[in-house]
């Protein structure tokens, strides 16, 4: 594998336990020696460079853990200037200096005289981060430095990261298990699986849901973060398996108000379509995670003609039609009209009444009427989605045909 | 606003050689002291002026300007039997203590001790051998088989035990410890064995095991000295690297640290001594165990200043315990092996629970 960190800049490295991510860190930083391949700094290659000169130029901060017999935080912190030092030389003012600095950029210069042993894990990650400085490096890595902290002192940690790398133009490797952690604060992602990197760039082009699965195996909704706009990752609960081939049931919603039905009706082992859904919306990803054949529109664009025809088309194979409670604007205001038709065409539909319509009709009560029209036109209006799913399930009972030999 | 207090901890850090190097002068002068006290008592008393004058006398050109004060049988005393006494027993004392810092250190264990890879059980079949077979005895004119055949003996222990543990090219601290032993429970069994099928020797032989200075020359320190001294030096040289160690040695890699040849040459370095102390008094248990211990407590755990202090330390109290040994039921000289840890483990006892008292108050 080849890559490459820029000073300035945060990279973090993810991946599933085992794949790599620390023994490739411990390669880089000379406290493993590869088998084959070489690692390089500046054109050099560090298994031919001393020690020293190496530690330099790379510090490490390692996992979360104890300290053996009794040091202080300055000892701990200024045991990073060991590189710096001829054999028989003392710690001087400068290297006091430099630690100061490091502890102070930390904020743990106040626990310099306390015992490792006494400070809590955020602290003496800090401490740890704190050292790696007084280094002096060009490149930092970090193996797992948010690992065993609370959520607070993660995003501490993380702030500092990106502080220290900005400030002093310092490249970062890190890794990291939190997704969203490292979506929110890295620059760049590189995903590890089974010692090989499978994507790595930007945060948005590594964080897919289908690199998410091919690399840890879950399913995931990828949204977008609500403050920062960073990608965001959802983890969906695992399927249950179920037989599909079971009747055939069309979903109408929108905006998540969908999605909890999608999935259990997939479980309950019906087969499930939907549409029309705008792509980005929270039911149009947890349709396409959950592989169902959907009629999609383009992001923030109302409804076109064409995927009204093709809803309607797909409406007509199912048997029976579902409207969630979803917010109706004119963008999708064609969507009530295919339920209508729906119903009008004599195919089961159910309208889940969960929410007033007055509450969800941006249309100034188009939406409203064609409310009152379903209703006209027969349709079964529940009061929430356990009712519905009963009564899905009352009428795959009744049509014995249709329930699935398969298994 | 926080006061800052940096400047104070930054004042007090630059001020940490001063204050290491008043440490060093006050054991240097309990070691003195200790090693006069040495020179001072046995069947012949004599005044602390006569004893310090007697080791001026020996100083070349100073020496002339004293006047005598004390008869010649007493300077025969002092200089041909009580100094290389009490010099043997400062020199093991502060091996020991060294060596038992530094295997502390490297295997970042609190229970290793200088004998950890074996080396104790080598010297002491060496030694026995040498015994048994009677090349000991004064008028073979071999007064030198026995410490000699005890530093074999022990260098052969560490051969092998490098030799078992060495993998993939570099030292594994467990596979260390386990090849230590597994070659020491060997070589105690050859001991046995050879205290078993001892005759008359057999007192010898235990005396040897118990570890003590009864029949030291100047010869045996003129050789052990330069050996015990020169390694020391060389181990003070990883003093550094020793303290980045204590993080654990993929962290010394990662700063900077070339483990791996350090661990050799620190534990080569430690053996020897050990060794070397070994063959000039015999085994004596616990020093190296319990000073370097004191010494933390005392001083901290920075090796720059713990390496020379536990040495110091364990050289004064070693030359004290022999005082003991010599002393305690006179006209009997008891094996000065058996003293050390008649008075070291209660002593050491009252300082862990004094630690612990503190450190309970600390956080109180």
């Amino acid at each position: 594998m080849t890559f490459s960190i820029d000073a300035r800049e945060l990279v973090g490295l993810l991946g599933p336990n085992g794949s790599g991510k620390t023994t490739l860190l411990k390669a880089i930083s000379r406290a493993l020696r590869p088998k084959v391949g070489a690692v390089y700094l500046n054109e050099e290659e560090v298994y031919r460079m001393k020690g020293r000169e190496v530690a330099k130029n790379v510090a490490v901060v390692p996992q979360v853990g104890g300290v053996g017999f009794d040091l202080t935080a300055l000892d701990v912190v200024l045991m990073g200037r060991h590189p710096h030092l001829g054999r028989f030389e003392l710690e001087g003012e400068r290297d006091l200096a430099v630690a100061r600095e490091a502890m102070k950029m930390t904020k743990v210069w106040h626990l310099a005289e306390r015992r490792v042993s006494e400070l809590s894990g955020g602290e003496r990650q800090r401490v740890m981060i704190a050292r790696a400085l007084a280094q002096e490096p060009k490149v930092l890595l970090l193996d797992e430095p948010t690992t065993h902290l609370d959520i607070n002192c993660q995003l501490e940690i993380m702030d500092l990261l990106r502080e220290v790398c900005v400030k002093r133009g310092i490249a970062a490797l890190a890794v990291l298990h939190d997704l969203n952690l490292a979506s929110c604060y890295c620059d760049r992602l590189m995903l590890m699986k089974e010692g090989r990197i499978v994507a790595a760039g930007s945060v948005e082009e590594v964080l897919t849901s289908k690199n998410v699965r091919e690399v840890f195996g879950v399913d995931v909704l990828v949204k977008r973060h609500l403050a920062t706009g960073a990608p965001y990752v959802v983890p969906l609960p695992p399927r249950r398996a179920a037989p599909a081939g079971g009747p055939r049931v069309h979903m109408i919603c929108g905006a998540g108000t969908g999605s909890r039905l999608m999935k259990a009706l997939v479980e309950g082992g019906f087969n499930v379509t939907a549409g029309v859904l705008h792509v980005l919306d929270t039911d149009h990803e947890m349709a396409a995670a959950l592989g169902l054949s959907t009629v999609s529109e383009a992001p923030f664009s109302p409804i076109s003609e064409q995927s009204h025809e093709a809803n309607l088309e797909m409406i007509r194979r199912a048997d029976a039609v579902v409207l969630t409670s979803m917010p109706v604007g004119y963008g999708n205001l064609l969507n009530l009209k295919a339920a209508l038709a729906a119903a009008e065409s004599g195919i089961p539909t159910f309208v889940v009444d969960d929410v007033p319509i007055a509450k969800r009709d941006f249309t100034r009560g188009e939406a409203r009427e064609l409310m009152l029209e379903l209703r006209r036109a027969g349709a079964a209006f529940v009061s929430s989605q356990d009712e519905l799913l009963r009564l899905l399930d009352e009428l795959k009972a009744k049509s014995p045909a249709e329930v699935p030999s398969r298994g | 606003m926080t006061v800052d207090r940096g400047g104070g901890v930054e004042a007090k850090r630059l001020k940490l050689v001063a204050k290491w190097a008043t440490v060093i002068s006050i054991l240097s002068i309990c070691l003195i002291l200790s090693m006069s006290l040495s020179s001072m008592v046995g069947p012949m008393p004599m005044g602390v002026e006569k004893v310090l004058g007697i080791m001026l006398r020996q100083v070349p050109v100073l020496g002339g300007l004293l006047d005598r004060c004390w008869t010649p049988q007493e300077e025969v005393v002092v200089v041909q039997l009580r100094l290389p006494r009490a010099l043997s027993a400062a020199l093991v004392g502060m091996a020991l203590s060294a060596a038992g810092v530094v295997f502390q250190g490297v295997f970042r264990n609190p229970m290793a001790d200088p004998y950890v890879l074996g080396v104790a059980s080598g010297a002491g079949f060496g030694a026995s051998l040498a015994i048994v077979l009677g090349l000991g005895l004064p008028s073979l004119g071999l007064i030198y088989a026995v410490p000699v055949m005890a530093s074999m003996g022990s260098l052969l222990t560490m051969a092998l035990v490098y030799l078992i543990a060495r993998a993939g090219g570099g030292l594994p601290i467990l596979r260390l410890l386990l090849a230590g032993i597994a070659v020491s429970s060997f070589f105690s069994s050859m001991t046995s064995l050879m205290l078993a099928v001892a005759g008359e020797e057999l007192h010898a032989a235990f005396s040897w095991l118990f570890g003590g200075f009864p029949a030291v020359r100047w010869e045996l320190v003129y050789v052990a000295a330069p050996v015990i001294l020169a390694c020391l030096i060389l181990i003070y040289a990883y003093a550094r690297d020793l303290n980045v160690m204590l993080l654990g040695e993929e962290q010394a890699k990662q700063l900077g640290v070339e483990v791996e040849d350090v661990k050799r040459r620190l534990m080569v370095s430690a053996s020897i001594v050990t060794a070397a102390a070994v063959s000039v008094s015999g085994i004596i248990g616990f020093v190296g165990l319990i000073v370097p211990h004191m010494m933390r407590l005392l001083v901290g755990p920075d090796h720059r200043i713990l390496i020379p202090s536990s040495a110091l330390a364990g050289a004064t109290l070693l030359t004290l315990c022999d005082v003991a040994a010599r002393t305690m039921l006179r006209p009997v000289v008891l094996p000065t092996g058996v003293v050390t840890s008649m008075l070291g483990a209660p002593f050491f006892t009252y300082l862990l629970a004094r630690s612990e008292r503190l450190r309970r108050g600390e956080a109180a």
